[in-house]
């Protein structure tokens, strides 16, 4: 079974799971703060993995190893390069 | 590690993102253990605003993305029709 199968699989048991157990198919009589946690449940499933992956891009931003020597290295050869080819004739 | 305005976003980042996954946890999953009486219900909305606001939010990004790739097509098209 491909990736996509999996995770529209297990998307549709969660979600019938939860539709379920929201419209009160099953017949159980859950305490009332359950119910109130349960039907907003897939929105808060999905701003957590919004904020997660939000804080992950901005935690590997802040703690990127930088190459100082390296960036200014870099960017005094691309100079060398464009004079180079500038002298060659080729026109930017 | 990253320097000046880098590390100012990251963290800035960060920091959002976790005061977001706080508010919103409280909201959606401690208040309905909370008694109605207590003073701590005066900081949060209605609670149907919790599913309303990020579905409005979604949207509006759907709407954004939609847009720019519109522009940037429409931009691509110019230029090759100006080079043709």
């Amino acid at each position: 079974m491909t990736k996509l199968a999996q995770w529209l699989w297990a998307l549709a048991l969660l979600g019938s799971a939860w539709a379920a157990l929201t419209m009160g198919a099953l017949g159980l009589d859950l305490p009332s703060p359950c119910r109130e946690v349960l039907w907003p449940l897939p929105a808060y499933l999905l701003v957590s993995a919004g904020c997660y992956a939000l804080g992950t891009v901005g935690y590997r931003v802040a703690t990127f190893h930088d190459c100082e020597d390296a960036a200014r290295e870099l960017q005094s050869q691309i100079q060398e390069a464009r004079a180079d080819l500038a002298r060659r004739g080729l026109r930017f | 590690m990253a320097t000046g305005t880098d590390q100012v976003v990251g963290l800035g980042l960060v920091a959002v993102s976790l005061i977001i996954f706080t508010y919103y946890t409280a909201w959606v999953i401690l208040l309905p253990f909370i008694d109605n009486e207590h003073v701590i219900h005066k900081f949060f909305l209605p609670r149907a605003y919790a599913v309303a606001i990020p579905l409005a939010a979604g949207l509006l990004l759907l709407l954004f993305v939609g847009l720019f790739i519109t522009y940037i097509m429409l931009k691509n098209q110019r230029v090759t029709k100006k080079a043709q």
